[in-house]
Order: C-alpha cells, then structure tokens, then sequence
C-alpha cells in the first residue's frame, strides 16, 4: 500500500523513502539543483517548507489527502514526519529531503488545467452563493475592485490590489485570497470565453500583486499569489470554475470551496465571483 | 547439506505476482538452492514435481511452498513475514473486512476498476464495474473475444469506457495505471491499442517537453472486426470533450478495414484534431514526431549513447519485453530473431519480463559473438525497480554487440539517467527511441 | 463528472503490485481481497452474469422479498393445508430409508398422535411400507423448524403477505427439550401435543380473531433492535408478541387464558415459528423469476442441506448436510449430534438469524465468543447478498440494513457460505435436543444450482 521502504545506504545514517503526486508547479523547484530549506510551519495535515531560491513557488506544502491541495504542495502516499518549525531540509535533485524521509514524485498534476471553450453567454444566469460569509464583506477596496474590474479600469483596479495585499489576520490574509480567487478567474474563464480584456486585466494585476507580495504578505500567502498569478489554483477553485464553464456540478463545487480554511474558501469564492461579473461584463466588448 | 520441504495451505489465496517475487526474494537468500511458492495449479503442481518434490494433493484453491536448501524453515519464515506485511497492508479501518468482490467495492465511491486477477476470471469483476456504472481497465489477458465483444457492448449500454482486456498501460489525469511512466502532463491526449506502444510516443513526447492529458488504452484487440473499435470510439469521444486535451493520437496495430472506417468517421466529427499513427507504416518515433509537428513544435534529437562494438556481428538477436516494440524491431532491424519475452507463452506461470528478468538474462547469456543483441528495457510504476542492476553484469558478460531501447522519462523512480548510465558502463549503445534502437543495431551487420 | 476531470479513486483487484503502484502516486484505493472462485464455477459464472434477464430479475426478485408485508391472521387445522394421508417434514424431500434419527422420531411421533400405529415399531413399519406420503414443507406453502413434521391434527400459523397476496404457515411451537421437532416421541411429548391440539390452538385462534392480523414485520424490526436476531434468539419477538396477545387471550378464553400465557412464557421460542412463516411468505413472493439468481429456500431434512433459486423453480440442489458447530446442552456433546435439520434456515434467506448475528450480542458465544466476531458474521454476509433490508436494521452497524437476498453467483465467486444459526438434535430418535450454535451449508448446493442456472 505505498508503504514506507527502509533503505541502508550507510552504515549509521538510514533514509526513509517516501513518494507523492506534485504539482507542476513545484517541478522546477524539485528539478532544479538541491537547495536548502526550511520548515515554516507544520500542522496536522500539511508541512510548509521555505526553500532558498528565486524561483516561485518559493514555499512548498507537504499535504495529506485531508488538505487543501494547493497549487504548490506535494501530496505525499504516507502520513506526514514529527517535524518542528524551524527544522532543516533540502529541495531539489528530483526530490525532498526532510529529517530521515527522501520523497520522491511518481505523479505531476496540473493545477492550471484548461476549462475549454465557454460560451460567454451561458454565464448570464449564474449566482455564486454559498454558506460562508467572506472575511472583507463591505470593505472599500474590494468594492473599488469589483467596480474597476467590471469597467476595466486599470488604475482603480491596481489601487485596489495595492491595498489588498496582505490585508486581514492569518496564514493567508483574505485581501490575498480574494485576489487570488479574481486573478485566476479572469484568466481561465477569460482565456474560455475569448474575453481579451479580462486576461489583458489579470495580466497587470498579476504584475502588480506579485511585484512585492513577498514583503508584504506572509511568505505562504506570497508564494500562492505568485501561483495565481499564472493561474495555479487548488482543484477546490478549479471545481467552481468548472462547475461555471458548466463541466460540473456548481453547487457541490462551491460548497467544497467554502470548507476550506477559516474564510479562505469564502474569500476565494468572492474573488471567483468578481471575476466572473468582471468576464460577464467584459467579454461583450472589444 | 540440503533438505527439502514442502507445505500446502489449504485455503490461503495471494495473487501470482506477489508470489513470484517472494519465490524470488526467497531463491536469493544464501544457502536457499530452489524456492517456489504458488498456488497449487495442475501447472505448477507439475513444476514442482519436475523439481523433483512429492506435493501432496492439492488444488487451485491451496498455497504450495516447495523449499530446497540448508535451511529451508528459515526461508519459511522470511516467507511468512513478507504475506504478514502484505496482509497487514491490506487491512481497511479497524473492524471493517476488506471488500471480496468488485460489486462490493463499488459500494465505496470509487472512480475506475483496475482488473488483473487471471484471465478466465476477469469478466466478473469487469461485469461489476460496467454494471455499477464504472470505467474499467482490464489488465489481465486470456479473456475470451466473445466476453470482451459481450462487456463492450453492455459498456456502451451504461456510456462506460472499457479498456482492455490485455490492456498494459494507461494513464488518467497524470494517473499511471498498469505500466506507466511518470509524464508530465500536457496537451496530448493518446487512444493506444498497445501498451509499451504507448509509453514509447507519450515518452519521447516527455522528452520533447510536450506532455500529454491522457494515455487511454482499448486493448489489442479493440480493433478487430469482432470487437468493433467500439472502446476506441468512446475514447476519442471522452477526449475530445476533455478541455485539457488538444490533440488525440491514435496508435495501434492495423486495424480492420470495416472497423478502420466507423473509427475515422468519428475522428472527422470532432472538434479536436486526430493524428493516427499505425503500425508498421508509422514506426512509434515518426508517431512521436508527427504529434509534435501537429501542435507546431520542433521533433529534438533523440538522445542516444555509443556502445562497444564487439566481435563481427552477422545478425540480430531481438530479446525484447514489449510486444509491440519488439515488432517494430522486427520490423526496422532487417532479418534476425525475435522473441517477445511478454508473449503468454513466456508469461504462464511466471511475472511478465518488465518485472522478472530471469528469462531475458537465461536468453542474454546464450547468445554468440557474432550477433547483436538488441533489447528493451521499460521503465516507469509497476516495472522493475531497478532493471540494469541484473541487466548491466550480462551485458558486460556477453561476448555480443548490445544494444538498448531505453523507454521511459526523465521522472521514472529508475531514474533514466541513472539506468542509461549503468547499461553504458556495460558496454550497451542505448537509445531512448526503439525505432533508432533497431536501425543503429541493423547499421551494424 | 467524466472519468477525464480528475486523478481517479480506483478499486483494485488481482494483482497487489499494480495497487501498490497507485498508493504511490498518492492516488485512494479500495483493494478488492480477491481470490478464485469455487472450483468448477468459471464458466457457469461468466454464462449466468451474462444473462441479458439476470438483472432486472434480480432486482425485480429482491423488491419483492424485501417489500413483503407478512401478518399473522389465524390459525388453520393442518388437515385444511395438507393432501390427503400426507405428512410434510422438513428439508428437501427425503425418503423413510434415508432420513436420520431425529426425523424418524419426529414422523413416528406424528403417527403416534394421528393414531395410525398403536406403538413405536408399528409406526416404523407403517412409514417404512409408505402409509402415508412424505412431502417438503416447502412445496405447500409451509415451513417447520427441526425435523419439521407436520400431520393433519396440528394447528398451523397463518401468515398472509399484504402486499404481494401470498400466504404461509408454520407449525406452533413446543417448546424446548423433549419435543417432537427434536425427534422426540415419548408420552410427555404427545400429552403436550394433544393439549396444544385441544387448548392452544382453539385459543389462539379465537384471540386473532378479536385482535384482527398483527403486523410481523414491524414486530421483527423492533426485536432486532432489542438483541433478537429471530432464529436462535427470540425472547423480545416473543415478548412483543405475549404482549399483543395477552388481553385477547383472557377475553377469548378467561377459563384457559393463564395456562395459554403461561406456555407461552415459557418458551423463549414461541415467536420463532410465526417469524418463519412471515420469512416463507416474504420469500415465496421472490420465487419464479426467469433468470434470477436469488436463492428463495433453503433448508434441511437432517441428511441433506437443500436450496431453491428463483430462477430454477421448484428443483432443488442438495449437498450433504454438516453437522453443526456449537455450544452442548449437559453432558452431550458432538458425538451425540444430528447433522442440520430444519426449515429454520428462512430467517437467514430471508436477512435475518446468522444474516443479522450483529444485533444479538447476548448470542454471540454461538460465533465463537466476542460481539466483534457476530458483527464480522453479519459484514460478511454483506458480499454475497444483493440488498440490505429497508425495515430489518442493525443498531450496532449504524441502522444499517441486515444483508438479505442470496445470490449464488456471490456465493461461488466469494467461497463464502451463508452463516446459519441453528439447534441441535440428538442423532438418536427420541433425544430431543443436546445444544445449539452454527452450521456450514455444503458449497454444492450451491454450486450446482448455478451450474443449472447456467444451462437455463
């Protein structure tokens, strides 16, 4: 059952191999020369490890089948190690090594899949609702945000961002999970639907976000503005995007959303839900 | 001083391929002359007496432990510690039992069925996946062709895919099922009715960086006037509704002229272009080739590795695992003799060559000096984890020119480079493309 | 969703390597612990699940088993159910030649009470020249646990099934010890039946007429949840019952009614021949549906376990009957047992005695001594039945229905045989019982009702 292999390859010193499903895109961060990291974190079903790099996603999470799986996290075949924050490790050389464990990865999933062709009329009818109550709701910048991005107005939508980043209590503050939710929206559902203007929007608010995220925001949150940036979210917002390109059940989708985190799942759901007023305001001009 | 034992448990059931590695494991202990355990089967009642132990009566139903060598309880108990794991590993949440039969698993929420019990066995287990309304690969073969005609068309009754039977390799959403490789994922999306014909193309596809959506395999048979191509069709159909595949490939065996035209009558209605690659006009590296011409990409060199040319060679001796490779190089190495270690009259009774070695190496240490050998090695889930490990001394030994088709990708557990390596060391030229493979052997007579 | 949107949770089955494989691509499995089926059964298996009717048959057969509405509505003479110079016995049908002790106390004991023979040896030499015909319970509607007898004086339960029409009946209990059913014929055992004949049966009658049919489903369904499992524990189905009846039994017959309830009291077991009856007429309802596998019947007569399919008809498939494994009254013990007797077998066709061992933890020293083995019982009969009971829960497994509705193609793709609970008779006529505890069905009977099913 994908059971742990105990392999001698010194006398003393003995390595647990260990294997998972990555996605793509921690590969060049796993492909690239071995770099050293560290643990910034580490809770029941997930371990976050900070790796010295310039690449993004500078943050890799080791998660379990009961995590969120982040666009930048390594779902491992066996429970996750005791590890302490602050602990060595190194990423790199096809692998992770952390305390006595080797992971290596026999499957790569993609956490930008393509939604297909959409017709944008066939977005007329949707209403995101769903049970939770973002972290922002009423706040001036998400407003200023939704009304820039439904416009197109580059400079409203810029300040707005500015102002988002970082902004609320947590591991991932909701201003970046908003964010994040909008930048991945405007891309795939944009990219769908052949509304220009959307992507043209994601592209500078992906510059803009990412531009400083990592000193402004927590590392973790920085790193996964980074991934939304290219359109790399976890199969939770995929499944909603889905579930509007209407591939899937929406309802489901939706409800699985907001499960995640404290407001995360909430605050994503409120971002997907600026980007598709934004699409459905945009996709008919040119 | 060697003693024999030999032990029947009534009743005990495990599956032939966990027992062909533990007899392994088991022959490779010191002091342990021969070791076999299988289920006690009219054929390997009778290999056991040609070993030369009494077994007492026994049936199919029965475990059968023969055991030559100085000690051979100590080889009992290694044994019985290896089935303790493996039981232990099986073992659901406390108080639950694990399921018996399909139709019971499928009470769990489950997606796809994964068959490979033997042969005259399949069809009940396929049969429950179909009836429960879920997609089923059948890896076993020696299903008869009226029960896979029989499932394909309930199959298409309850808007099922059915791959298989006889069906190797598949890989869904990045999943690789049966022998797979680990490939990055990408936007082609492959109907294979050959299993090692397909991790050839999706293989040379990783190396070109292009990565593929899905291998989906239908089954050597699939196109056969029997059968109808009728998994095949609904393949196409999945993924050309499938947003992240942008272009379907179609390799195979030729397929029935009848059956060839209701298959291209569906590729022409859809909206995603179709490139079919069949053999043996398209060798597997042009199928690779045109795929890659088809999403506006440039074809790299394939890489490839000299070896040592040994002795005069006047012929080519193919010892190969892959049907379909081994084909191919039949095809394209010009005259010489070819045996396909996969074939069922080579697998009876023992684990499939990309697992188990012990015949190729047999073959490798017969051959002479003035052939070429010229094999494959596949990598990827499910095959031997180490391959050159056994490989690499019999080709250093050979007194023959070797050379390698290394299939698999630069994220295979052997790790690609690391076998290339090993196998070069030993003096083999290896080539990551089976079709390069066969020409560089026969440019060498 | 289509099988492409996502990494798959796949049910593995054969072959550990390839489920090893996924586990390590962190991909969910459901390992299936396979193994091959009962010898000689490949071939009939692939031909009967092939049946294009299987199915729906199937489905069709199970609806009705399960959606039966058993009612206890009177009490009848057997003379009114039986053909003329006839005894019913348990089982499949058996000869004088080959039945064993138990049912040739039972038959001389009957023909003691009819007086047809004056004593034991003329009895003997009546049924052995054929003096009267031996006929299955289960070919006239009828079921008797242990050996089963039936003769025309007794009084017989009348249980109709409101939903499909049908109607069963079961002889009245007698008790535990020496009693007829056991192979007991001595002058305690026939003075007990002629008071049962002349008190018991004109009561209970008359009590069913004032209290109108008493619903035996919703009875049974409430037993379960009280720690019956129906076949070898009775006691709350019989409270239940004692419960419903008593007013009526001392308005029917204020003279006789404390000697009635004090009988009945006195049995554990009174319930468990009117929960037969309800389980003959539930699956009688399930009987003759071409190209069903369910099996509607199985029984023993003491030398041969038998089964019927709905598919097959009345034909029966018989293997030798074991002799059962279990827990021995005094100072007997399994030398002094009968092989498996009786048409008692109905609960577990019809979900419920060793099917439903989980909701009886006081009875679980039958299944080899803890409640984790009597909740394994009952899971594994979960693999070769084809639904779980809408009205027949188990509390201990969450509400969960029990298994019900044999299939012999999973009995011979599992090897797993049904788990019967079961008395024990004495192998020598006249003992009367020595113990209790489970039994292992021949596995062809199975089998060659699927073979038959196969050459339909």
């Amino acid at each position: 059952m994908g059971g742990s292999v105990t392999v001698s390859t010194h006398a003393r010193r003995s390595r647990v191999r260990v294997t998972g499903a990555a996605s793509t895109a921690v590969r060049p961060v796993l492909e690239g020369p071995r770099s050293p990291a560290r643990v910034l974190a580490a809770f029941s079903a997930g371990i976050y490890l900070e790796v010295r790099t310039d690449c993004e996603p500078s943050v890799i999470a080791l998660i379990t089948g009961e995590a969120a799986r982040l666009p930048n996290s390594v779902l491992m075949a066996t429970p996750l190690p005791h590890v302490t924050v602050g602990d060595d490790a190194s990423v790199g050389d096809r692998g992770v090594e952390l305390g006595s464990l080797s992971l290596g990865v026999r499957r790569w999933w993609d956490p930008a899949p393509a939604l297909g062709p959409v017709d944008p009329l066939s977005l007329a009818g949707i209403v995101l609702d769903g049970p939770g109550r973002p972290g922002l709701a009423g706040n001036d910048a998400v407003e200023l945000l939704a009304s820039s991005c439904a416009q197109a107005r580059l400079l409203g939508a810029v300040t707005a961002a500015e102002r988002l980043v970082g902004l609320g209590p947590g591991l991932t503050p909701s201003g970046d999970d908003v964010l994040a939710g909008l930048l991945v929206t405007l891309r795939h559902l944009g990219a769908a639907t052949g509304t220009e203007r959307a992507v043209w929007l994601a592209d500078w608010l992906a510059a803009t976000v990412t531009f400083d995220a990592r000193t402004r925001t927590t590392p973790i949150s920085a790193t996964l503005l980074h991934c939304a940036a290219r359109g790399e979210a976890s199969p939770e917002v995929t499944g909603v995007l889905r579930g509007i390109a209407g591939r899937q059940a929406l309802e489901p989708a939706l409800r699985r959303l907001h499960r995640l985190g404290h407001t995360s799942g909430a605050d994503l759901a409120q971002g997907i839900s600026i980007g598709l007023d934004s699409v459905r305001a945009l996709s008919g001009r040119r | 001083m060697s003693d024999d034992l030999i032990q029947l448990r009534k009743g005990t059931y495990h599956d032939s391929v966990t027992l062909m590695r533990i007899s392994r494991t088991l022959t490779e202990m010191p002091g342990v002359e021969v070791a076999m355990v299988a289920m006690a089967t009219e054929l390997n009642l009778a290999i056991v007496r040609d070993l030369g132990f009494e077994p007492p009566p026994a049936g199919p139903g029965d475990l059968l432990i023969a055991v030559r060598g100085g000690d051979p309880a100590r080889a009992v108990e290694e044994l019985d510690a290896r089935l303790a794991a493996r039981t232990a590993a099986g073992t659901t949440t406390a108080g639950e039992q694990p399921p018996r039969t399909t139709r019971s698993a499928a009470r769990t929420p489950a997606d796809l069925v994964l068959v490979s019990v033997p042969g005259e066995h399949a069809f009940c287990e396929a049969y429950d996946a179909v009836e429960a309304g879920l997609p089923v690969m059948i890896f076993s073969d020696g299903v008869p062709p009226a029960q896979e005609r029989w499932l394909k068309e309930l199959a298409e009754e309850r808007g099922v895919l059915v791959m298989g039977p006889d069906c190797g390799t598949a890989v869904i959403a990045g999943v690789g099922l049966g022998f797979a490789n680990v490939l990055r994922p990408g936007p082609v999306g492959l109907v294979a009715a050959s299993g090692t014909g397909a991790q050839q193309v999706s293989c040379l596809l990783d190396w070109a960086e292009a990565g593929v959506s899905h291998i989906i395999g239908v089954g050597g048979r699939d196109l056969s006037a029997e059968v109808g191509g009728l998994s095949t069709m609904r393949a196409l159909r999945l993924l050309d509704d499938d947003p992240a595949t942008e272009l379907v490939v179609l390799v195979g065996k030729p397929p029935d002229p009848e059956v060839a035209r209701a298959v291209r009558e569906v590729a022409a209605g859809m909206r995603t272009p179709v490139v079919e690659a069949m053999l043996p006009e398209t060798d597997l590296t042009e199928a690779a080739a045109r795929t890659l011409r088809a999403l506006g990409r440039s074809v790299p060199e394939w890489p490839s590795w000299p070896g040592a040319l040994r002795g005069e060679p006047r012929s080519v001796r193919g010892l190969y695992a892959g049907g379909t490779l081994c084909a191919e190089a039949a095809v394209l190495a010009g005259p010489g003799e070819f045996t396909d270690f996969g074939d069922d009259a080579y697998t009876r009774g023992r684990a499939h060559p990309m697992i188990d070695p012990t015949l190729r190496l047999e073959a490798l240490s017969r051959v002479r000096a003035d052939e070429v050998v010229l094999l494959d090695v596949v990598l990827g889930h499910v095959a031997d984890p180490d391959p050159a490990a056994s490989l690499a001394p019999a080709v250093a030994r050979t007194p023959a020119t070797v050379v390698v088709a290394l299939v698999g990708s630069a994220g295979d557990p052997q790790d690609l480079h690391r076998q290339a390596a090993a196998l070069r060391g030993a003096g083999a030229a290896v080539f990551v493309s089976n079709a390069e493979a066969a020409r560089h052997a026969r440019s060498l007579l | 969703m289509s099988l492409l949107s996502g990494p798959p949770r796949v049910i593995t089955v054969g072959a550990g390597l390839l489920d090893e494989a996924l586990a390590a691509q962190a991909v969910p499995t459901t390992p299936v612990a396979w193994r091959p089926p009962l010898p000689g059964t490949a071939d009939a298996l692939a031909k009967v699940l092939a049946d294009p009717r299987r199915t729906a048959a199937n489905e069709l057969a199970v609806r009705r088993l399960t959606g039966a509405r058993p009612y206890l509505v009177g009490l009848r003479r057997a003379a009114e159910v039986l053909p003329v110079g006839t005894f019913l016995h348990a089982g499949p049908p058996i000869e004088w030649e080959r039945a064993s002790g138990p049912m040739r106390g039972a038959l001389i004991g009957a023909m003691l009470l009819e007086g047809l023979a004056g004593d034991e040896r003329e009895a003997e030499a009546g049924l052995a020249a054929g003096a009267v015909a031996l006929r299955p319970c289960h070919e006239h509607a009828t079921v008797g646990p242990m050996a089963g007898v039936v003769s025309p004086s007794m009084w017989l339960l009348e249980v109709r099934d409101e939903e499909h029409g049908g109607t069963a009946y079961c002889s009245l209990n007698e008790g535990l010890g020496k009693v007829l059913r056991y192979g007991a014929y001595g002058p305690e055992v026939l003075d007990r039946l002629r008071w049962m004949d002349e008190v018991l049966g004109p009561v209970l009658a008359a009590t069913l007429a004032r209290t109108g049919p008493v619903d035996l489903r919703s009875l049974i369904a409430q037993a379960l949840q009280m720690g019956d499992e129906l076949h070898n524990r009775n006691r709350a189905a019989t409270s239940l019952l004692l419960r419903e009846l008593a007013p009526a039994v001392v308005e029917a017959a204020p003279a006789q009614a404390a000697q009635v309830l004090r009988f009945i009291n006195g049995n554990d077991h009174f319930f468990l021949n009117a929960g037969m009856a309800a389980g003959k007429v539930s699956t009688d309802a399930a009987r003759d549906i071409p190209g069903s596998s369910l099996v509607v019947a199985m029984a023993r007569n003491g030398t041969d376990f038998g089964v019927q399919v709905s598919g097959l008809g009345g034909r029966w498939f018989t293997g030798p009957a074991g002799v059962p494994d279990g827990l021995y009254l005094g100072a007997y013990g399994p030398q002094d047992a009968n092989p498996d007797i009786g048409d008692s077998t109905i609960t577990e066709t019809s979900g419920l005695g060793g099917f439903a061992m989980a909701a009886a933890p006081a009875i679980v020293r039958f299944v080899g001594g803890e409640v984790a083995d009597a909740v394994r019982a009952t899971r594994s009969m979960y693999e070769i039945t084809l639904a779980e009971h809408p009205a027949y829960q188990i509390p201990g497994l969450g509400f969960r229905g029990t298994p019900v509705g044999i299939d012999v193609t999973l009995v011979a793709r599992t090897g797993i045989l049904p788990v019967v609970n079961t008395g024990i008779a004495g192998r020598v006529a006249g003992t009367g019982q020595v113990g209790a505890g489970l039994v292992e069905p021949p596995a062809q009977a199975f089998t060659s009702a699927l073979i038959a099913l196969a050459a339909e």
